[in-house]
């Protein structure tokens, strides 16, 4: 089936870009906003409307029906439609194809110096270059004429490129009574979601964002935003994630109405291979750790990260963050290192001193006599604010473990253990 | 005769596991087996966080994505980096000392499918408690990761997976080496015995593990 484009070109791109838009929204999805005009994929159209020049009349009522002028052409090639919409004054007029060999020579892409030439020799327009033979045209000027030969023959291979594309899609729902359980609402808002990502998937995008606000009966909005890293229209994971989020922090009031606002964004290109690695599907895994923050509370789960301080802990837990699953490029030596555990809270402990030296440890757990120890080393410090407070020692207890010790004034605690 | 129908054949009783490959440390020669649950036991500082460690490092360098359950909020991410753990795949759920949050947390793990390995790590919690958690959770894990390629790996100070861990080890603490003396001793390295309580006839592993005081 071939392709057929329509372009619009305006006298004031500037005032007449929205309602340009809003004709070509009418006839397509795919449109391309042109510095001077419009161009827009009408292809398939002839069975709806009929012939180009029907399609193009079609075109001329909308933008009467606008008050905008703009000169208007419909052809097989991005191409001639561009040059023949190019060529009006700017006046609600037709151009046919069947016009374009009377196209002057000096609206193609075709340097000066050449268009000098091809004046000097008389050919001025479409018809009179069409009559030289294509093979020395290219022989005379390059390889690269070869583009302007086939945009002459009608064969341009121009593609259009759609700029112009919705930002979000909404949909929502008035209640006929208050509801207080989101839950309830689930049923309808897997109506909604379907409508939402339907008219998505028919636009061949995705999405990775959902507003979600509820109009309560306390007149309050409560809004919710849940992103995603990755697009997806999966409409179950949606589903509960929303739920689950929702949980987390409910509405106050009873619910009079639903809105559902979706962003638009490029659908996710999955590549699987062979040796891929094994990784959570992201949508598995987004539920997953948001299943966890319900049970375990939001600030429990998320990514350790390392803190550059010299503090006890220099470490936290990015609640916000997610695995990314990257692999490591440059190659370490495998080795197994004595990990610390840390004890919450810190054992309190009795210790025996003797001639300034540990002798003996007792807690609720157990009791022991100190192996072997080293320290004392200075600890927990941010010492442009504060003094060192604490004083650490590693003791190795007999029958049982080695331990880091440490003494915050007077009172002696175990703070974890080497294991 | 017609009662012996009801006794099944022994092939039907064998696991079907999907995923068979092991995840080998060469150091230690110690290998696990992917979509099973494995359990390192052992007294204090026996070595049981820097194995886990180990294979945590193994996997999330690989680009895996592995999670710790850890249920005491003991966990220690320098320790982690220092073994060679890539932290930005590591998923990490503190469970404040619930047990029962840290086994749910770990069940909504391994029903999420793809992790690379699942540490679930006990050390911390009270004995007591442990021994009362029911035995078909631990069977409730086995069946659900054995379709997996999930490693679930349990840490406590006593064995508690009985029978429903493919692998079960032992880990005690030969001796711990110290350098240096007076105020300048330093603790090097502990010699680790690794005992496998499945294979009674095969001989213990034995491996060492350093204490690295580089700087994260």
């Amino acid at each position: 089936m071939s392709k057929l484009y329509a372009c619009i070109i305006s006298t004031d791109i500037k005032r007449d870009k929205t309602s340009l838009e809003a004709v070509a929204r009418q006839f397509s999805y795919l449109i391309e906003m042109l510095d001077d005009g419009i161009l827009f994929d009408v292809s398939g159209l002839e069975r709806l409307i009929g012939k180009p020049d029907r399609v193009a009349h079609k075109i001329l009522d909308e933008l009467e029906k606008q008050n905008i002028a703009g000169s208007i052409a419909v052809a097989e090639t991005v191409e001639t439609a561009v040059l023949l919409a190019r060529q009006g004054d700017g006046l609600n007029s037709i151009h046919s194809p069947e016009t374009f060999q009377q196209l002057l020579l000096a609206s193609l892409p075709i340097e000066q110096d050449t268009l000098n030439i091809f004046s000097e020799l008389g050919l001025r327009r479409v018809e009179d270059l069409l009559a030289v033979p294509k093979d020395d045209l290219i022989n005379r000027y390059g390889r690269a004429f070869s583009n302007v030969v086939d945009v002459i023959e009608q064969k341009g291979r121009q593609l259009l490129t759609p700029n112009v594309k919705d930002g979000e899609i909404s949909w929502s729902y008035h209640l006929d009574s208050p509801v207080e359980d989101f839950e309830q609402l689930i049923f309808l808002l897997n109506h909604g979601l379907e409508k939402l990502f339907s008219e998505i998937a028919r636009l061949a995008l995705s999405t990775e964002q959902l507003d979600i606000s509820f109009k309560l009966r306390n007149k309050v909005r409560k809004t919710y935003e849940i992103k995603t890293s990755f697009p997806t229209l999966e409409r179950t994971f949606w589903l509960k994630l929303i739920n689950l989020r929702v949980a987390l922090d409910p509405p106050e009031s009873e619910i009079l109405a639903v809105d559902v606002v979706s962003h638009f964004t490029k659908p996710r290109p999955a590549q699987k291979g062979l040796y891929a690695v094994s990784r959570p599907e992201p949508e598995r895994l987004l539920l997953t750790v948001n299943k966890l923050k319900k049970l375990v509370g939001e600030e429990n789960v998320g990514v350790p990260k390392i803190l550059n301080e010299r503090i006890a802990e220099a470490f936290v837990l990015d609640a916000d963050a997610m695995p990314k699953g990257r692999e490591r490029i440059e190659i370490k030596d495998e080795k197994a290192v004595i990990a610390f555990s840390y004890f919450h809270p810190p054992v309190r402990a009795e210790v025996l001193v003797r001639d300034g030296r540990l002798v003996f440890i007792k807690t609720c757990y157990f009791e022991g006599h100190v192996s072997e120890c080293s320290g004392v080393w200075k600890a927990n410090s941010k010492w442009w604010d504060r003094s060192w407070k604490t004083e650490e020692w590693d003791v190795g207890i007999e029958n049982k473990g080695v331990y880091r010790l440490c003494k915050a004034g007077n009172e002696w605690f175990l703070v974890g253990e080497y294991d | 005769m017609s009662h012996l129908s009801l006794v099944k054949n022994l092939s039907h009783l064998q696991e079907e596991q999907r995923f068979v490959d092991e995840i080998l440390l060469e150091t230690s020669g110690l290998a696990l087996i992917r979509g099973s649950v494995a359990e390192i036991a052992g007294e204090p500082s026996s070595g049981k966080t820097a194995i886990s460690l180990s294979f945590l490092a193994k996997l999330t360098a690989a680009g895996e994505i592995c999670a710790v359950v850890d249920s005491c909020n003991s966990f220690d991410p320098r320790s982690a980096v220092l073994a060679g753990v890539e932290l930005e795949n590591l998923l990490w759920v503190k469970c404040g000392g619930d047990i029962e949050k840290a086994f749910l947390s770990a069940d909504y793990l391994v029903q999420a499918k793809g992790f690379g390995a699942i540490w679930l790590n006990l050390n911390g919690l009270p004995q007591r408690n442990l021994r009362m958690v029911p035995k078909t959770y631990w069977y409730r894990y086995r069946n659900r990761i054995k379709e997996t390629p999930t490693l679930l790996l349990v840490t406590a100070e006593e064995p508690v997976t009985g029978s429903a861990s493919q692998q079960s080890f032992l880990f005690s603490r030969e001796g711990a080496s110290w350098s240096g003396s007076g105020r300048f001793k330093l603790l090097r390295e502990f010699q680790i015995r690794m005992n496998s309580r499945k294979q009674f006839f095969r001989e213990p592993l034995r491996t060492m593990i350093e204490a690295d005081y580089s700087d994260v």
